[in-house]
Order: structure tokens, then sequence, then C-alpha cells
């Protein structure tokens, strides 16, 4: 019981959850707003789930600190450096995302892909 | 060896401070922006061919901040990752050539520094030897070529970037999921280091992790059922940048997924599926582009009847298949480029993007037109243009694989070359039909423009001309793959 309910297993069946939502929104809404809401949902899934990936159950921030001189008992840095540029990206994409949907909203007067002229979606 | 070798870090870092530099002294250079990313690119060129040599004899690795692999980021340079910058550098400063007369707006240097990222991002994907910062290199290329399919603002384009957008971010999101599994499992990121232990990680997780990454870059690769967004993103970003979305990018994105799949998570029983995800996408493409009303459309559906091919054969797994692929990819990225290239000042001087509006227009712009219908010729595989040599390579090395699958595919290639062929013959008969134009054409094509159309038509023209060092060069980038 104890083995399954661990940080490491919970914190991945909530990342996956996320990245499901997310991408259920994505497949599933018309509206661009939602479909930005959806993206950033999975994104953050996925950034916990990598962040997860270097996690030790009771370990430390990877810093040396007086207390702290083994890094034994540290959580692995190289993923929480990886969160953090995918957060960046992550954080770039979204304000492009708006910025297209700025101009979308000007050129149309709606948010619903399916109104919008042209292309099939 | 011969004299020192200049540092391959170069290719990346002369676009990429190019890029930035173009925006810092956007007040300074004011209309000329084009001419630095023009200068860089020209750099970039003549770097990547001083590179090659060197390369192809032994891959040179570049250590960066000192700290060697699997701990520090390296990059790799090696005959495959060469030819295929050689391949983007090229058309990159072939197309800059063309935009200076195409792009016509007011911030030339805000296209022209998007556009060296787009450079960047696609070097930097084909030389580097570490999983995350292949994926940082991608999102360069993805997020500069959504901007640049939007940039000349109509609808159509805001529509398709977005679209783009959505999905490539969706392809993205898989490839962190698939490097997250990787280092959870193995603790690297390195892929020479993750080829040399994939046999550690479970079989389950190893093909999810491998499906997770494939179907991320399969979406940029446009490989079918991941490629609905290509045709409206290759047909409403401008046509130069069309050039370069059906020339390298989705070439680059195939190419570095069938090099993961093989390499480093080494799963070549997978192959025949993606040998039949080939020739479906190749069909797809081929009878969707015969149905399209406007020429942009029938070209994006197009290139993706290309990619199937390319993938098609690269997924025969044989050296010679490769090898015939990447002529393919040569001869793809040339012919493409002229027929997007041409195609954009048929809709500049008609002001449409319909074919049947293009009557008579063969006789108008004789020269392009000509190199236009070169091009489509090429593509379906002429003798003696270098489409005919990559195709009947690959048709024989897939027949000479034996295998009953494998000769009733090729088969159905044949097919799709037919229907190459019937639409082909569309487009011709509206060219140079007898039927007026409504419109009247004022002036043909800028001289800088048509030189940048010629020199990419010569390398197919010219292609059977120099075929012995080109398969030489495909064939030792081949082997790398296998």
């Amino acid at each position: 019981m104890n083995q399954i309910f661990t940080v490491t297993s919970l914190m991945n069946i909530a990342a996956f959850g996320l990245i499901i939502i997310g991408l259920l929104a994505i497949f599933t809404q018309r509206n661009i707003f939602k479909l930005i809401i959806g993206l950033n949902l999975a994104d953050v899934g996925v950034n916990i789930f990598l962040v997860n990936a270097g996690y030790i159950d009771g370990g430390t921030a990877p810093i040396f600190t007086d207390g702290i001189r083994s890094a034994q008992i540290m959580t692995d840095p190289v993923p929480q450096a990886l969160v953090l540029t995918a957060i960046v990206i992550g954080f770039g994409i979204t304000a492009l995302a708006l910025g297209l949907t700025i101009r979308l909203f000007e050129k149309y007067h709606t948010l619903d892909v399916k109104e919008m002229r042209g292309l099939k979606w | 060896m011969v004299g020192p070798v200049l540092s391959p870090i170069l290719l990346i870092l002369v676009p990429l401070s190019a890029a930035f530099l173009i925006v810092l002294l956007s007040s300074v250079l004011k209309q000329h922006g084009p001419v630095l990313a023009f200068l860089a690119l020209a750099a970039e060129v003549v770097m990547a061919i001083s590179i090659y040599p060197a390369a192809a004899a032994a891959p040179i690795e570049v250590v960066i901040a000192g700290v060697r692999a699997p701990v520090g980021i390296n990059l790799i340079a090696d005959p495959l990752s060469m030819l295929m910058v050689l391949v983007v550098v090229i058309s990159a400063l072939l197309v800059s050539l063309y935009s200076f007369s195409y792009i016509r707006d007011e911030q030339k240097s805000r296209y022209s520094a998007l556009f060296l990222l787009l450079v960047t991002g696609a070097v930097g994907m084909l030389l580097t030897g570490d999983i995350f910062n292949l994926f940082v290199f991608f999102e360069i290329l993805c997020i500069s070529s959504y901007i640049l399919v939007a940039y000349h603002r109509g609808g159509l384009g805001l529509e398709a970037s977005i679209k783009y957008l959505i999905l490539g971010s969706v392809g993205s999101l898989f490839i962190l999921i698939s490097i997250g599994m990787i280092y959870g499992a193995l603790g690297t990121l390195n892929m020479a280091h993750i080829g040399a232990n994939i046999d550690l990680l479970p079989e389950g997780t190893r093909l999810a992790a491998a499906a997770f990454f494939l179907v991320g870059l399969g979406v940029e690769a446009a490989v079918f059922p991941l490629n609905s967004w290509l045709p409206d993103a290759h047909a409403s970003a401008p046509s130069s940048i069309s050039a370069v979305l059906s020339g390298f990018v989705i070439e680059v994105a195939l190419i570095v997924m069938i090099r993961v799949a093989g390499s480093v998570f080494q799963i070549t029983q997978v192959f025949p599926v993606l040998m039949v995800v080939g020739v479906i996408t190749l069909l797809i493409g081929e009878f969707a582009a015969n149905r399209q009303p406007t020429l942009k459309r029938m070209l994006a559906y197009s290139s993706i009847g290309q990619i199937g091919l390319i993938l098609f054969a690269l997924s025969v797994g044989t050296p010679d298949a490769s090898s015939g692929a990447l002529l393919q990819v040569i001869n793809h990225a040339a012919a493409k480029s002229v027929l997007f290239l041409v195609a954009g000042y048929y809709i500049m001087r008609t002001g449409s993007g319909r074919i049947e509006d293009y009557a008579g227009l063969g006789r108008k712009m004789p020269v392009a037109s000509f190199l236009f219908v070169l091009a489509f010729l090429s593509l379906i595989g002429v003798p003696p243009l270098l489409g005919f040599f990559s195709k009947f390579s690959i048709i024989t090395s897939a027949l000479s694989a034996g295998t009953v699958p494998s000769l009733f595919m090729a088969g159905l290639v044949l097919v799709g070359t037919v229907v190459e062929v019937v639409y082909f013959i569309r487009v011709m008969q509206v060219l140079y039909s007898s039927r007026q134009q409504s419109v009247s054409i004022e002036s043909g094509i800028p001289a800088g423009a048509l030189v940048s159309i010629l020199l990419f038509s010569l390398a197919f023209a010219a292609g059977a001309a120099i075929l012995t060092p080109l398969t030489q060069a495909a064939g030792s980038a081949a082997a790398v793959l296998f």
C-alpha cells in the first residue's frame, strides 16, 4: 500500500492526469483560448513529470550548505534545469499564441475556430 | 586532414548572433537588415563547405565549455549531419537572395532575424549530440517558423500559424515526455551514451519513449496522420518561407527522427511499420495534391507525398535505399524551392492563387516557367534530371531488398508517380494555354530572384553531371544511419 502511494508515483499520476486533461481540451474545444489553456495544462503536466524524474524521496535541494555536505541525499539538479528551460519555452509559445489570437480576433471577430474562414480544423 | 578546420560550433553561432545583431542594430541598419543576413548565410555556406571534407573523413566532436560528454553537451559533425547542413545553408542563402525583392514590407529586419533563427534551429538540430539540446533547437526552429507563416498577417496565415503552433507544441510536449522517461531510467541525455546503454531500459519503457519521440518529431516531419497542419501552413506562408519549410525543414525533422530511431532507440523492428506509414503518406499526399485548385496547396500536398517517399526509402533500412533517400532530399530541396519561388511571383503578378488564373503565363514569364517545368519534371523523376536517379535508386534498392511487402510498396510508389504526372499535366495545360490572361502582366521576375531560382535549378539539372560525388556523399552519410 505504501509502495504505491510514494510521492513519486502520486506526482506521476498528477502529471499524466494534467497531460490527458490538456490534450483532451486541445482535441475537443473550439475556442482558441481554451485550446491555449489546454496546451498550458499539458505543459505543466510534462514539467511535473520532468522534475519528478530526478526526485529522491526526502532529498534536499541540490545546494551545498553548512548542514549538507553529501550529494547522496540531494535531488538531481539536471531535470530542474531542463524544466526551467521548458517553462521559458512554454511561456514564449503561450505569448506568441495569445498574440496570434489578438490578430485573429481583429480579423474575424470570433474566437471559435470553426467559424473562421478558409481552413479546415 | 587539410589544415586547421573551423569548429562546427560556428555554424550555429554565426546565424544566431547575426539574428540578434540585426534586431539590436535595426535602427542603424534600417532597410539593410537582409544584407547582413545574406552575408551571414554566405559565411555559413563557406564554413560548411570547408568543414565538410574533414567531417566526411572522420566525425568531428566539439566539446562545449570544456566538459566532456556524457556530462557536458557536445556537437557531432559527421557526414550525415554535414551533408544536411550543406543542404540547409545553401537553400537558405539562395532563398535570402530571392527575399531581397520578394519581401517588400517596411520591417525587413524582422523577417531576416527570424529567418536566421530558423536556420540556427535546423543546423543545431542536425549537429547536436544531446537529446535535450535537440529539443531546444527544435523549439527555435518551430517558433520561428510559426511566426514566419503568419508573417503577412493575412487571415489565412494567422489561422494556419495558430493551427501549426498548437499541433507543433503537442509534438514538442511528446518529445519532452520521452526525454523525461529516458532521463528517469538512464540518467543521461547524451545521444551516444543513451544508445550505448539502451539495453538497460525495460522493453516497454524503451518502446514507449521511442513512440513519444517519433510522434513528436513526426508532427514536424508531417508524417501521416500528423500532417493536417502542413497544407495550410505551407500554402499560407510567404512563398520564400514555403520554399524553406518544404525544402528543408520537414526533411531535417524526418532525418533526425530516423536517426534517433536507428541509433538512439535502436528500434529497427518498427521500420516495416514506418515503411507502410511512408507509403500511405506518399499516396495521400499525391492524391490530395491532384485535387487542389490552388497552386501552393498543390505543392504543399506534393511535399507530403515526397516526405512519404523519403520516409519509405529510409525505412527500407539498407544503405543503398538510404543513400537514394538522401539524393531525393537534395533533389526535393532544390526542385520544391524552385516551384514555390516561381509560384510566389505567379501569385504576385496575377494576384490570384488559383491555377486556372495562370493561363498563358508560360509565355509571359518564359525563363521562370521553363525552370518551373524542369523542377516539376525532376520531382516526377524524368531523366536526365537528378530526380530520376534518386527515384530510380530508391525503387531498385527496395526491389533488391526482395521481400514481398517491399515489392508491393515499390509498386505503390510508382502509382504515386503516375498521379504526379497527372497533376503536372493539368498545370502545364493552363500555363501554356493560348487563352488570354485577363490581368495584364506588367513585369516578369526581378533579376536577383531569377538568379536564385536559376542556381536552385542547377542543383537538379546538373545534378546528373556530378552524380558520382553526390552519390558518394549520400552513401557515406547513409552509412552513419545504419
